[in-house]
């Protein structure tokens, strides 16, 4: 089955930004996305959670854009849009009907060039209060709201990175600073440290004249500070457990493991076997641990990436109602050690090989994640044409790459086990959380700081 | 040198818009009744597929709800010829990711599957809509596992606040009132029995279609369709309209008391208007003005303006009878009684006070503009379409909605708004800490207030 091969421009503007551009005129639709190389992994302790607010800043207004008059002028061209912030990125994009290309280069070049015009105490206290929302709606007022960050905490050391939550603690929130911000923004907002992708209906050619247009006279910064040295032991080095007790009705345990970072070929080989593991109705942690012993309501393994040092592998299991979480968390640890021990069946690895190249031909028929994946290799590996290598990349992975893979990550001195249990007493014991359906997405939900339900 | 050298000021004219029509559709109805509808899209290797049945879970009896649910999950939980692993290989093996699902007004079992491939994966479709086995071992799993959500369901404030919403709104004769799913007490009933049972009196060409979508040709498609739905029989032909019967006569405030909760769920309606009713698209745009649009009146007030709530909301949720209309935020604790009046404000105002033409040009330029956006790929496409098969609605809603959406007045928003916007007589219903908002609650005397405390579960259903 051909997976199309994406056909793009690959440029730079004098000032530094990076710009590439995708034809394809299917429908008369086209992505704007830029990638800001900055996310929570340049955050200082004392200062979490600023990568997260100054993205809502960015919707507040620049010298010729009013507050929140971005949404509103995308939203009444008929376009969509949203910005997500994580460890390594920070991003802004619009879909929009094609003869509306020209405006949002122009609303995205007016805040990467004037934002401070704009900026007041008045907007950031505002966005300050609806981030602090965020967080509570998002985390502190969910059953087993916190895991993402005590797993984060534990496969990460406290100096390094990743370790602290995207979303940033309400009193770094309330810290926050009209000088910080303007400091972030002339220090990571500037064109040699963003790349702009555009995809869709559209012609190369009059693209780049208004993107030398627009973009073209805002100055760079030649003194982006280079992030700290990031690298990490493969793995953590003991197992670390974590018992909390919360307003749950049914037990769950979370896992994690220090796994290879983003770019590395092994991660390949260990997203293929997430889709062994907890793929489907057939996969070996739903098929023993749900279907057959039935000791869990639910079952997910996914790893998340990540490029400074080491991505996070995140799984979990609810536990059903009378079943003791040693058993549940012994079973699916036992899975996971039969994937290192023994290499997966042809007729595994073929099925796999099958949905994944289904998966890509329906991620990539859409404009706007063909443009995030375009700014995404090219901010991360400086290597666009990764939009087209990797699923061979993936098809290549053999059963022993999966096996051994599983082996360096899935072991006991590289794992964290976080259990939550029912509070005794507590007036929610024998209540519960999140359905199934988003318990199996919280790998991938954990991944944005969404700004706007635009 | 100003900061600002080079930076355009003058915002850019639009281009000239490509036309854009909504695909070509081809329509054909088999022998037995089955309709097939296919819509070609050149380039689009993933096709979309579904088939939807148009009998939902308002139509099942009330003492088995839930039953349509699940037995739509059923499905796939294995046929006369294979169990669910060897089903669930067999799609894989063909890169096909299968779904099948119950909703209030039909029964939906799809698939995405590479164009090559669509013929196998339609055989293996009709093989699950038409001869599942409904085990009893599965079923039985099933029905624990959603008995199990159901009580995680009451833990989690947004789900507990959109079912104690809707429990307040519609009276007792209205399956509305329930979930969608079942409660305890009937999904415990649920055997294998009751979901063949709905799967013979419902599943069958009559009151079906066939959707397709995708790189494919029309008579290719409706020969697959030909081949293996062609001898099917049985089925529910009629439409039937479900009992939507509400429960809000003067204003009242409900708490579910939830100590210690860092947030309140905000919910504020009442019953709204059926997906079939004349002044749709006007009341559409009404709602887009209040509380869809990012710069709708209640996230300009309670979001960019208060700093109250990540996100206010407010909406119709459309189906053969009237669903609900909601209002709905999760706003800070401290200022949940501000947030009740800033809502019922704004209710006001949209009944009071015409919109004005920006307002009104933004929701029309924003749900015309994004037509072209929403069908990019082939599962919109199927959905749109099944959408209108299951409502009843014309052939050609689809071609005419842009000009429906453009020809709406500020008279028109304004008459929507005064019929079915009501601030007077809603339900406001709170999962929150009433220890610390009741007083101020009570004392801004905004409706009669009721508190309810969950009990705590005793226990929940193993294996």
């Amino acid at each position: 089955m051909p997976v199309p091969v994406v056909e793009f421009s690959d440029e730079r503007l004098p000032n530094g930004l990076r710009l590439i551009v995708a034809e394809d005129h299917l429908a008369p639709v086209v992505a704007v996305n830029i990638w800001y190389n900055v996310g929570s992994k340049h955050e200082v302790p004392g200062k979490t959670g600023f990568a997260h607010l100054f993205e809502h800043v960015m919707f507040q207004g620049s010298a010729h854009v009013g507050k929140s008059e971005h949404m509103a002028i995308v939203q009444a061209a008929g376009g969509t849009l949203n910005g997500t912030t994580w460890l390594d990125r920070t991003n802004y994009f619009e879909t929009m009907p094609s003869h509306q290309l020209e405006l949002a280069l122009w609303l995205e070049a007016d805040r990467m060039g004037s934002l401070l015009d704009a900026l007041n105490q008045e907007n950031l206290d505002n966005q300050r209060d609806v981030v602090k929302n965020e967080k509570r709606w998002s985390y502190d007022n969910r059953p087993y709201g916190q895991w993402i960050h005590k797993l984060l905490g534990h496969v990460y050391p406290e100096s390094h990175p990743y370790h602290h939550p995207t979303i940033g603690s309400m009193e770094d929130l309330d810290a926050a600073s009209l000088a910080d911000v303007r400091h972030f923004f002339e220090t990571y907002y500037v064109p040699n440290n963003a790349v702009l992708s555009v995809v869709g209906d559209c012609d190369h050619d009059q693209v780049r004249a208004w993107v030398d247009h627009y973009f073209g006279a805002i100055p760079p910064n030649p003194d982006i500070p280079p992030l700290p040295d990031m690298s990490l032991p493969p793995v953590i080095g003991e197992e670390k457990r974590e018992v909390v007790e919360d307003r749950v009705p049914l037990a769950r345990v979370h896992f994690a493991f220090r796994a290879p970072a983003f770019g590395d070929r092994r991660l390949d080989a260990l997203d293929l076997a997430t889709q062994l593991l907890s793929g489907g109705k057939s996969s070996r942690l739903t098929r023993r641990l749900v279907r057959e012993e039935r000791i869990a309501q639910d079952v997910m393994i996914g790893a998340v990436p990540a490029v400074g040092g080491a991505s996070i592998m995140l799984g979990s299991a609810t536990v059903r109602p009378g079943v003791d979480p040693a058993v549940v968390e012994a079973a699916y640890l036992d899975e996971l050690a039969k994937l290192a021990a023994e290499a997966p069946s042809q007729d595994e690895m073929e099925r796999a090989r099958a949905l994944t190249e289904a998966d890509e031909l329906g991620y990539l028929s859409r404009v706007e994640e063909r443009a995030d994946r375009l700014s995404m290799y090219a901010t991360l590996f400086d290597e666009p044409a990764m939009v087209n290598t990797i699923l061979g990349r993936y098809l290549s992975v053999t059963a022993e790459q999966i096996r051994d893979v599983a082996a360096q990550v899935f072991r006991a001195d590289n794992r964290v086990v976080l259990t939550y249990l029912p509070a005794a007493g507590s007036a929610e014991a024998g209540e519960g959380t999140d359905d199934t359906g988003e318990g199996t997405d919280d790998a991938a939900a954990a991944g944005d700081e969404g700004e706007a339900q635009a | 040198m100003s900061p600002n050298d080079g930076i355009i000021a003058e915002r850019p004219v639009p281009g000239v818009p490509r036309p854009y029509e909504f695909p070509d559709t081809f329509r054909t109805t088999l022998d037995n009744g089955l309709q097939v509808v296919v819509t070609p899209m050149a380039g689009r290797e993933l096709v979309a597929a579904s088939l939807v049945i148009r009998t939902g879970a308002a139509d099942e009896p009330a003492d088995i709800a839930g039953a349509t649910v699940l037995a739509a999950r059923g499905l796939t939980e294995g046929t006369e010829v294979r169990d669910a692993i060897a089903l669930t290989e067999a799609f894989e093996r063909l890169g096909a990711s299968m779904h099948a699902e119950a909703g209030w007004d039909a029964v939906a079992a799809g698939l995405d599957v590479p164009a090559s491939r669509l013929e196998p994966a339609l055989d293996l479709l009709a093989e699950v809509v038409r001869r599942p086995s409904f085990p009893s071992s599965e079923v039985e799993r099933l029905r624990d596992e959603r008995l199990n959500d159901l009580i995680q369901a009451k833990a989690d404030p947004r789900r507990r606040a959109e079912e104690a919403f809707v429990s307040s709104i519609y009276a007792a004769s209205s399956p509305y009132r329930r979930p969608a799913g079942g409660t305890p007490e009937t999904v415990a009933r649920l055997t294998s029995a009751e979901l063949r049972s709905i799967h013979s009196g419902v599943y069958g060409p009559a009151g079906a279609a066939l959707f397709v979508a995708g790189d494919v040709e029309p008579a290719a498609v409706t020969g697959m369709a030909e081949r293996l739905f062609g001898d099917w029989t049985g089925g529910h032909a009629g439409v039937t309209v479900p009992d939507a019967s509400s429960a809000v006569g003067e204003r009242f405030i409900r708490v579910i008391h939830r100590p210690g909760a860092v947030q309140s769920e905000i919910r504020i309606g009442y019953p709204g208007i059926a997906r079939k009713t004349p002044d749709f698209h006007a009341v559409y745009v009404m709602a887009m003005i209040l509380g869809g649009l990012f710069n709708s009146r209640l996230m300009s007030n309670l979001r960019e303006d208060k700093g109250y709530t990540y996100g206010a909301h407010a909406g119709f949720d459309v189906r053969r009878a009237p669903g609900p209309f909601a209002a709905r935020a999760a706003v800070n604790t401290e200022v949940t009684v501000p947030s009740i009046t800033e809502f019922i404000k704004e209710l006001e105002r949209m009944r009071e006070e015409p919109v004005t033409t920006d307002e009104l040009s933004s929701a029309q330029n924003f749900i015309v503009g994004i037509f072209p956006l929403r069908f990019e790929t082939p599962g919109p496409v199927v959905g749109s379409l099944s959408g209108l098969f299951t409502y009843d609605l014309p052939e050609d809603e689809l071609i005419r909605y842009r000009s429906a959406i453009e020809a709406v007045t500020i008279e028109d928003v304004q008459r929507a708004a005064r019929e079915h916007i009501h601030p007077e007589r809603c339900a406001i219903v709170l999962v929150g800490d009433h220890d610390k908002i009741g007083a101020d609650l009570e004392a801004a005397g905004i409706a009669p207030i009721e508190v309810i405390t969950d009990e705590p579960e005793a226990s929940g259903h193993g294996g």
